[in-house]
């Protein structure tokens, strides 16, 4: 139970959050945050986080602005992005740049996350 | 003399005539001869005499008179002839005349009713348009509305997969928290789906009523709904609406389309971040919406032209040039008024009346 990799996972939508928790809590320990900001705070609290999930379309700080504010403190963790609208540019820069390793789609596929999660 | 009519000249020519020659000749005839007898048989030469010259001289005088009178009798029927001719000819011209008038007004029915079709064809082809313009907008939009599905298919996907979990390995009755919070997912994942659906067809719902019950705030709510992906998170919706639900007689459908136009047209305006202010407020006899927006503005020299059928400033495949043209068409048929004001590198801010 100790050793489960831990996560975390940013989106502005609660039940979303909480979905996410539930159903990736058997696997994973995973911290969930409502914003960027939540998410700047619990990887400075939780060192250990591996794996950031964030979703893209939320308010004040969009996903790829806070995984951009992450990666530059934290580089060595694995960044993805989980979202239910398209491919944009922005996202595909983000692709190209290995800012991000993938983008996932909503609604979630929860062997194919599992599994992305597991690498 | 001149003035005396005929009859007069001759009564009295007789009389003087006459009166002189009883007078002299009895003068001259007894001066010559004394003798009965003579005078006897004289006075009867006398009065042959007389009544030879006047019956010559009532003949000359009554032919020159009745020859003036044939003559301008004559001339009388000649002219009566000629003004019959002339009336005949006027008659026949007339009725040409009118026929002619009579074709030209057949080719003015005609004409009319070509008119009449090409207007129905006008109108019909207006409707089309309305309803193209309307279905473009929705091809910008249907992309975004369809992701936004994706985040309550999210919920309902998630809540299945939890809900699935504890099914396989029985534990619904031990994380009892758990269910509750994957139940209310599935229930909130299908209600936002369905609004979304909703939304969709209200804004493209194809009636011909202006009869139905518009609660404005639901309509630019939904509006609202449609854009959402369009909606960067930089843009913030500050909603002022009057404290109670207001609801005028229109068209629904049609509303939705003013609405997501000029919304549209606010969120376009705003390149990086901005806010965009709904207002309504009621008045006596009609409700007023105020949009307004922090964006890029209209320059001065546009700000007349934006209602004007494919005008636009945007890119190509960004507009059509018809949304505010169209827009203004709603709100007029609604018997409301669309006004624009405009800072260029201010922004924009759009006022519409409509009468309860």
């Amino acid at each position: 139970m100790l050793n489960k990799k831990k996560i975390l996972y940013i989106d502005d939508e609660k039940i979303n959050v909480q979905l996410f928790q539930i159903n990736f809590s058997r696997n994973f320990e995973v911290f969930i945050g409502c914003s960027g900001k939540d998410g700047l705070l619990l990887l400075d609290n939780n060192l250990d986080i591996e794996v950031v999930v964030s979703d893209m379309k939320m308010p004040e700080m969009n996903g790829l602005e806070f995984i951009e504010l992450a990666k530059e403190k934290y580089p060595d963790k694995r960044y993805y992005m989980l979202t239910g609208f398209d491919i944009t540019d922005e996202i595909q820069d983000a692709l190209n740049n290995n800012l991000i390793l993938k983008c996932l789609k909503k609604p979630f596929n929860l062997n194919e996350i599992e599994k992305i999660l597991n690498e | 003399m001149k003035s005396l009519k005929f009859e007069y000249k001759l009564s009295l020519l007789y009389l003087l005539l006459g009166g002189l020659w009883i007078v002299f000749s009895d003068k001259v005839v007894n001066s010559i001869s004394n003798d009965i007898d003579f005078l006897t048989e004289i006075q009867m030469y006398k009065g042959w005499f007389y009544v030879i010259v006047t019956t010559i001289l009532f003949f000359l005088f009554t032919r020159n008179h009745l020859t003036k009178l044939r003559d301008t009798e004559s001339e009388l029927e000649h002219h009566k002839n000629h003004l019959e001719q002339m009336i005949h000819e006027k008659t026949i011209d007339l009725a040409s005349k009118n026929e002619e008038l009579f074709r030209k007004n057949e080719i003015i029915n005609q004409k009319n009713s070509e008119l009449q079709n090409t207007l129905i064809r006008l109108q019909d082809t207006q409707s089309h348009l309305l309803q193209s313009e309307k279905m473009a907008s929705l091809g910008v939009l249907t992309a975004g509305v369809a992701h936004e599905l994706n985040n309550p298919l999210n919920y309902i996907m998630g809540a299945y997969v939890g809900l699935h979990r504890h099914y396989e390995d029985k534990t619904f009755s031990e994380h009892d928290e758990q269910v509750g919070i994957l139940i209310d997912a599935l229930k909130v994942g299908v209600e936002r789906s369905v609004s979304i659906v909703d939304g969709l067809n209200q804004f493209t719902r194809n009636s011909n009523s202006y009869n139905e019950d518009c609660k404005l705030h639901d309509i630019i709510n939904n509006s609202i709904n449609i854009l959402q992906n369009q909606l960067s998170d930089n843009i913030i919706i500050d909603k002022q609406y009057a404290d109670y639900d207001l609801i005028i007689k229109g068209n629904v459908g049609n509303l939705h389309q003013v609405f997501v136009n000029i919304l549209n047209n606010s969120i376009q305006a705003i390149s990086n971040s901005g806010t965009i202010t709904i207002k309504t407020s009621p008045d006596d006899d009609h409700v007023c919406i105020e949009i307004t927006d922090t964006g890029e503005g209209i320059e001065a020299e546009n700000l007349a032209k934006v209602a004007d059928p494919f005008f636009t400033t945007k890119e190509p495949g960004k507009g059509t040039g018809l949304g505010l043209a169209i827009t203004y068409n709603i709100i007029k048929k609604h018997n409301g008024t669309l006004e624009f004001q405009s800072e260029y590198g201010k922004g924009t801010s759009t006022k519409i009346t409509l009468p309860i």
